[in-house]
């Protein structure tokens, strides 16, 4: 049964895609539910529709490269306002997700031809191809090795930012660091995830995680586990079913979910 | 606390590894009796053809007709809403992987093209829209430039039936694609699209070419003689407005004028603006005849009939159907007649 799947190259392609980027959703997760910046990447996932309309206007054949440098400067921009403290953080994010979605919407609608771009909600990890691949294995590469040096300086920022300041920890470019680090992930991952579901994927494994874990040690391995599971376990179920490969990878997550939130709550 | 949360975790996971297994097995298990028609490849020594979508899949069937060793299946499952933005099912990609010819229409119709080019460097792929186009000039759906007068003088320099491509006046505000790929709508460049079948089948399967070539050609000279346009030599030169690309073939097909075109579809969002220019060239054109489909057409076909005297159609685009090897003949002589019902 097993060897008949991957008979198939598309099938290899999209094991390795999976193998590369549910632990990083996994990784960059913890951070995303610890710092409260759930409503964040949702907001990221959702401006992918204004970066590809961005770079529809101005002409740029890869869409990848216009959504990823739309999605930096978003992040960057939401980090200054919500810096500036005018508003609360999730009021402001939610009006830039809105704006977002709505500008990217409106020039893709333009004359009726969302329809080219309408792929991107769902996402379809079976169309992955090689130089794709490299691109992950590239991404897999900058976070693990941006996670490995400013994994203690993230975690102190996002237990006290005044105490990691007087740290002397640069509390401003680290959260920028970080921000551009989700939109990179974000970009270069809802081709094959979906808008819709992204941020299942990214919230999902780590909420699961926060509910057993007792330390911080505890919380990002049960995270890498869970995001690497369901996402093995999605790909095989939808390849017997034939059903979509980004919706049974959240079923199978949300199931950890409750399941460790039961657990959780009796302890 | 801490050993059991570890067991806790293992045995969740092991339980959702064995659930997902037993349910999965069910389900091939029983949907297997059913698929199991459909299923290309299962022999090594054939010869695979995968079509794109229905119009092409009949196309290939009547090139194909009883020919020993050879399978012809298709990509798109019947229930697919909208092919420009049908994504490629496991299963689908299952059979490509399979396959030694895929039949396309092309002209952008089938959206994941381009990853399957990537994805199956070595299969050859058949695209009847660009024979079509390098033998016929065919309309630009986002072209604004020309003018109605042009257009009138260029019909009436216009030799053959065919010309009426380059007459369409296109008031369409962009489309999902630069070309109107429904190509297959009109008979006469359907016939073209099985002519590329057949020599793009010849090249691919040199051992059948002469059965591929017979067949192609018997089922051109039936589209010829059994396509039944004879009731409506009226409309030769009357202006239609239509609320589906693909009807700007039909109309064509009639030597209709297309005055407008509103490409309705599940996620088009037409602007108000849009709409009253719409129906205001319907009152200035005169158009007595707007040609759309049912399901996404409906409601804009009524507003249509109550704010101006034009009757509205509704004819099949031939995207879905029976699969069957007649039903282009049957489907198109139907939307012939209801044009024909509505003319009287």
């Amino acid at each position: 049964m097993f060897s008949e799947m991957f008979s198939y190259a598309f099938m290899i392609r999209a094991t390795i895609a999976i193998i590369l980027i549910s632990p990083l959703f996994g990784m960059v997760g913890t951070m995303i539910v610890q710092k409260r910046m759930a409503y964040f990447s949702d907001a990221l996932g959702h401006s992918a529709l204004t970066g590809i309309a961005a770079g529809v206007i101005m002409g740029i054949a890869n869409t990848t490269i216009s959504m990823i440098i739309f999605g930096i400067c978003f992040a960057l921009l939401l980090n200054y306002i919500s810096r500036k403290g005018l508003s609360s953080s999730d009021t402001l994010i939610s009006v830039f997700a809105s704006c977002a979605t709505a500008l990217g919407l409106a020039i893709l609608s333009k004359g009726g031809s969302f329809s080219n771009y309408s792929a991107i909600l769902v996402g379809d990890i079976l169309s992955i191809t090689g130089s794709e691949i490299i691109q992950l294995i590239i991404l897999f590469t900058v976070i693990l090795v941006f996670w490995c040096f400013s994994i203690n300086r993230l975690t102190a920022i996002s237990i006290h930012s005044t105490l990691a300041k007087s740290r002397s920890i640069s509390v401003r470019v680290m959260e920028d660091a970080f921000a551009v680090l989700i939109a990179l992930l974000v970009m270069l991952s809802i081709k094959w995830v979906g808008i819709l579901l992204i941020n299942a994927l990214l919230i999902l494994p780590a909420a699961s995680s926060r509910n057993i874990s007792e330390n911080f040690r505890e919380y990002t391995y049960f995270s890498i586990i869970f995001s690497l599971f369901s996402g093995i376990v999605g790909l095989f179920v939808s390849y017997f079913t034939d059903m979509a490969t980004g919706p049974m990878i959240v079923i199978i997550a949300s199931v950890i979910y409750f399941a460790t939130y039961v657990y959780g709550k009796d302890r | 606390m801490k050993k059991n949360k570890y067991i806790f975790v293992l045995l969740l996971l092991i339980s959702i590894s064995v659930v997902c297994t037993c349910g999965t097995f069910f389900y091939v298990k029983f949907n297997n009796g059913s698929n199991a028609s459909a299923a290309s490849g299962g022999k090594e020594d054939e010869f695979v053809i995968m079509t794109s979508c229905n119009p092409v899949y009949i196309a290939t069937l009547n090139v194909v007709g009883d020919t020993d060793g050879v399978t012809v299946s298709n990509l798109s499952q019947p229930t697919t809403g909208c092919l420009h933005d049908y994504t490629l099912t496991t299963e689908d990609m299952k059979n490509l992987s399979s396959a030694d010819v895929l039949v396309v229409n092309g002209g952008g119709m089938e959206g994941y093209l381009d990853d399957v080019v990537e994805a199956y460097p070595e299969l050859t792929i058949i695209d009847t829209f660009e024979y079509v186009e390098d033998r016929v000039e065919l309309p630009e759906v986002e072209d604004h430039e020309h003018e109605a007068d042009e257009h009138s003088q260029e019909k009436s320099a216009a030799q053959e039936p065919n010309d009426f491509h380059r007459t369409v006046e296109d008031e369409h505000e962009g489309h999902h694609h630069e070309e109107n790929s429904h190509i297959w709508m009109d008979s006469e460049l359907f016939a073209y699209q099985v002519q590329a079948i057949s020599e793009g089948l010849c090249e691919a399967d040199a051992d059948h070419a002469d059965i591929y070539k017979e067949n192609s050609t018997e089922y051109i000279g039936v589209l010829s003689n059994y396509v039944d346009k004879s009731d409506l030599e009226s409309l030769q030169g009357a202006n239609v407005a239509v609320l589906h690309a693909a009807f700007v073939y039909t109309a064509g097909s009639l030597d209709a004028n297309v005055v407008a075109v509103m490409d309705l579809d599940e996620e088009r969002q037409v602007s108000a603006g849009e709409v009253s220019d719409f129906i205001e060239t319907i009152k200035e054109k005169d158009v007595k005849l707007v040609f759309a489909e049912y399901d996404y057409g409906n409601a804009m076909g009524k507003l249509i009939m109550e704010q101006t005297d034009a009757k509205v159609v509704y004819l099949e685009t031939l995207v879905h159907g029976s699969y069957g090897v007649d039903d282009y003949l049957t489907t198109m002589n139907e939307n012939y007649a209801r044009i024909a019902n509505v003319v009287e």
